[in-house]
């Protein structure tokens, strides 16, 4: 049995070494690089400086919640809260349960509500929130799909057991009830993460007014208007332009360039 | 298998009950900050109802904001802060709320009692708990928040100070006081007093030029107005515009002539609006410098400092923040502190927040730095005690504010130093929420494929239920297989069992009939195909082409020919003859059963 040890013990620590060494693996000195210049920027104040150094890292294939969450208290810093709550979102989406970030958001929310009130005298942000972000929220996707793995042989175990077995006892139904339960609750998890119950992938409105038409086209009759900061869902895409549905049911065609995507393979902003 | 469905059934019911057990949530609030102040100074009316659970906001009313005009309304801000759709995929419950933030300035003292704020959700009305006001008289000359009537309207008559007269209208600036030290606050106020019907909307003031000074202006959101009487005629008096100014230096300084345009007339189709424009006059103000000998570095205002670390005990190279907070009367942007080198640790430049606000026409605030210190060698480290040097102009005395020293320690190897962070001197940009800090480490993780989009992932997904199908397919033909098994040892027990009824009862034609059905259902059975209208010779073929061995295939094509025969030829049978005959069958079926056949 301990010889079983020793070759498991020989076969994870690869594993543990790579996981403890990312920056080996995965980034370069000149990414380390310019990360810290970024850092240097925004510590000295310079927002400008350290933004666009936090998006050469993006744009060099980097994806990682911390760089995601420095962009966006940077944006927020200079004042571009609907860019910073983008941002935030994307830190959230990699790294969901980040306190910081969660209250990060909430603060650029509510900096660009009382910047607009002030302006305007009233202020209104839409966000949706489900069910699902609620249950789920705080689990990784990565987390869900094993969970989800381990559930189904658990699961499948436990049906063949008690369809073909001789010896049926009470722990076997227990077993099969809490696999299934855990199956789906994993699976039902994998699909909200995966955006099966959604129509379409998840965007934040970054310009302050983007005008939502009737079609794809600059001069098609205005339906309505969304604010800087509003989520919303794209439900369709025409050549440069994206249709969508913020989350007062409201949609309508608007240039792609005043939305910006939260899953981060989207594009940068 | 009836538990699994019940547990099925349960979660697939989840969101519907929690959907149908959703009852709205009414919540209704009404508070004010601060709830006691002087004649002249701003407080914050906040009302707020919050409705969770899907209920409709028809109505948000405090009617007794109306019932007291002493309290004068300076803005009013209504928010709609979140609007939450809960459900899966799509709304079905949402969080929803309105709030009314008004900005009052109560021009009599008092106590002032509201009756609750009422809100109207889906037709039902909820109210809040009832509020008290208190309102102390003020103190002093309070040239911010003061009734232009009773402050200046005296002294109009005899000298019209800062302005230009004009029996219509005409523009007044008043500067409180006119002799400071350097860096002391400085109101200027600008009012237009008129006598035409003027609409306020169409009053567009110009700031009056204020080099020499840092200002800080307060919004008027809404003009009000107070009669005042000027050289014998009543005339409406508006503050079109209040700043705190802080000059920079000594000596006399000019503030620039305030101009204003506004609309009167345009009350009918037939009364065109005029449009009027006036130009007030300049005022000085005299500027002295601080008096010496002074501390180095001394701001002017009145001053209280902390100083605390967020945690004591650190590893080398991790953070410690150290946050300063200095709090008073004077203008918080001129405040400076550094911090000096410390020995073995790292000091990045701090994150500097402002807050502003103008108490009794005075502005006051909070600055607050924010240091991150990076432990680069192990030990105890100490930030000495930072002194605040100001110069209070009431009191006319410098004096001094300090913060106490504080250590924390740090554990670990030493680390290496990074290159310094060279301080620049950027004024940070004033910004009402804080963000920071941010990250000083990430493992720049590039972009992973998520587990579920892996090949292996469906591989691994797929392998359980498809072992479990082939698990049942086999059990399945297996059990088919036992039942056939089963079936046919049956029948064959029967067949012999009549041949033995058949030999009791000396009837030797039934006898061998059964023998034949016996032989050939037991080769039926074993080949898995019908072989009884074969001829004899086309099954010894066949047999042997299964594998059987010669002797039982000669033995079986013997017994069913002698069968036959004796069918036809029954009266020459003897009953001895017919028990060797079923002993004989009931061997060769037997080792038809066992035989092995070619694979």
């Amino acid at each position: 049995m301990r010889a079983w040890y020793v070759a498991l013990a020989i076969l994870l620590a690869p594993v543990g070494t790579a996981a403890q060494q990312p920056d080996r693996a995965t980034g370069g000195s000149s990414l380390t690089g310019i990360f810290e210049t970024a850092n240097v920027s925004a510590s000295r104040g310079d927002h400008l400086g350290a933004i666009a150094n936090y998006r050469k890292l993006i744009e060099a294939g980097v994806h990682d919640p911390d760089v995601y969450f420095n962009l966006a208290t940077s944006l927020a810093q200079s004042g571009d809260y609907p860019r910073g709550i983008l941002n935030y979102e994307r830190a959230l989406t990699l790294r969901p349960g980040d306190g910081k970030a969660s209250e990060n958001l909430r603060a650029a929310e509510k900096a660009l509500e009382e910047r607009r009130a002030e302006a305007e005298g009233e202020a209104m942000i839409q966000r949706s929130s489900s069910i699902s972000d609620a249950v789920y929220g705080g689990l990784s996707e990565d987390a869900l799909a094993i969970a989800l793995l381990v559930a189904n042989l658990f699961f499948f175990v436990a049906l063949g057991w008690a369809a073909i077995g001789r010896r049926r006892n009470g722990w076997l139904y227990a077993l099969l009830v809490s696999s299934g339960v855990a199956l789906l609750f994993c699976a039902l998890g994998l699909g909200a993460k995966a955006g099966l119950l959604r129509e379409g992938p998840r965007a934040v409105a970054l310009d302050d007014r983007v005008v939502l038409r009737e079609g794809p086209d600059p001069r098609a009759q205005v339906r309505g208007e969304a604010r800087g900061g509003d989520r919303g869902e794209i439900v369709d895409r025409d050549r440069d332009f994206v249709k969508l549905r913020v989350v007062s049911g409201l949609e309508g065609w608007t240039p792609s360039a005043g939305i910006g995507f939260i899953d981060p393979d989207h594009g940068v902003h | 298998m009836r538990l699994l469905t019940l547990a099925f059934v349960a979660i697939a019911a989840l969101p519907w009950a929690a959907t149908a057990a959703a009852a709205p949530e009414v919540a209704v609030t009404l508070g004010a900050t601060p709830t006691e102040v002087r004649v002249g100074e701003a407080m914050r009316l906040e009302v707020n109802v919050r409705v969770r659970g899907g209920g409709r906001i028809q109505n948000l009313e405090l009617s007794d904001l109306e019932k007291y005009p002493e309290l004068e309304i300076i803005s009013h801000q209504t928010m709609r802060p979140m609007h939450f759709s809960f459900g899966f995929g799509s709304g079905v419950q949402k969080e929803s709320s309105i709030t009314n933030i008004y900005v009052l300035r109560p021009t009599v003292a008092g106590t002032y009692d509201f009756a609750p704020a009422v809100a109207k959700v889906d037709g039902k009305v909820y109210r809040s708990a009832p509020l008290t006001l208190v309102v102390h008289p003020g103190v002093g000359n309070v040239g911010g928040g003061a009734d232009p009537a009773a402050v200046h309207g005296a002294t109009v008559d005899s000298e019209l100070t800062g302005a230009r007269y004009d029996e219509r209208a005409f523009l007044r600036t008043v500067v409180e006081p006119d002799e400071v030290y350097i860096g002391q606050q400085v109101n200027v106020t600008v009012y237009l007093y008129s006598r035409l019907r003027l609409s306020p909307q169409s009053v567009m003031p110009g700031k009056p030029s204020m080099d020499g000074f840092w200002v800080h202006d307060e919004p008027i959101t809404s003009l009000q107005s107070q009669t005042v009487p000027v050289m014998g005629a009543n005339y409406r008096a508006y503050v079109v515009q209040r700043s705190a100014a802080f000059p920079q230096r000594s000596g006399e300084l000019t503030i620039g002539p305030p101009k204003v345009t506004f609309d009167v007339g345009g009350g009918s189709l037939f009364d065109a609006p005029e449009r009027v424009q006036r130009v007030g006059v300049p005022v000085t103000v005299d500027v002295k410098p601080l008096p010496s000998p002074g501390p180095p570095g001394a701001v002017v205002g009145r001053y209280t400092v902390q100083a605390w670390l967020d945690r004591a005990t650190a590893d080398t190279g991790d953070a410690v923040t150290l946050r300063i907070d200095a709090a008073g009367l004077g203008n918080v942007q001129d405040l400076r502190i550094h911090v000096p080198p410390i020995v073995g640790v790292r000091t990045l430049q701090p994150a500097i927040r402002d807050q502003r606000h103008v108490q009794g026409g005075k502005l006051s605030g909070t600055r607050s730095w924010e240091w991150i210190l990076i432990p680069e060698a192990p030990g105890e480290h100490t930030v000495p005690p930072i002194d605040l040097h100001f110069f209070d102009p009431d009191a006319e005395k410098y004096d001094t504010a300090s913060t106490p020293a504080l250590t924390f320690a740090a554990s670990g190897a030493a680390k290496p130093s990074r290159p310094e962070i060279e301080p620049i001197d950027t004024p940070p940009k004033p910004s009402a929420a804080a963000f920071g800090p941010i990250r000083m480490y990430s493992a720049l993780m590039r972009d992973e494929t998520p587990v579920r989009e892996r090949a292996w992932f469906a591989w691994l997904l797929a392998f359980p239920p498809v072992l479990f199908v082939l698990l049942m397919l086999g059990a399945g033909a297996a059990r088919r297989r036992e039942q056939q098994s089963s079936t046919t040892v049956v029948v064959q027990r029967q067949l012999i069992r009549n041949a033995e009824n058949a030999l009791q009862a000396n009837d030797p034609r039934t006898f061998y009939d059964r023998i034949v059905a016996a032989i050939t259902h037991a080769l039926d059975s074993r080949l898995g195909e019908p072989v009884g209208g074969l001829p004899h010779a086309q099954l010894r073929t066949r047999l042997i082409a299964e594998g059987f061995d010669d002797d039982l295939v000669q033995r079986v094509i013997n017994e069913l020919e002698g069968a036959d025969f004796a069918r036809f030829a029954a009266s020459g049978v003897s009953k001895d003859e017919m028990k060797r005959c079923h002993q004989r069958t009931a061997a060769i079926i037997e080792r038809v059963q066992r035989a092995r056949r070619k694979k």
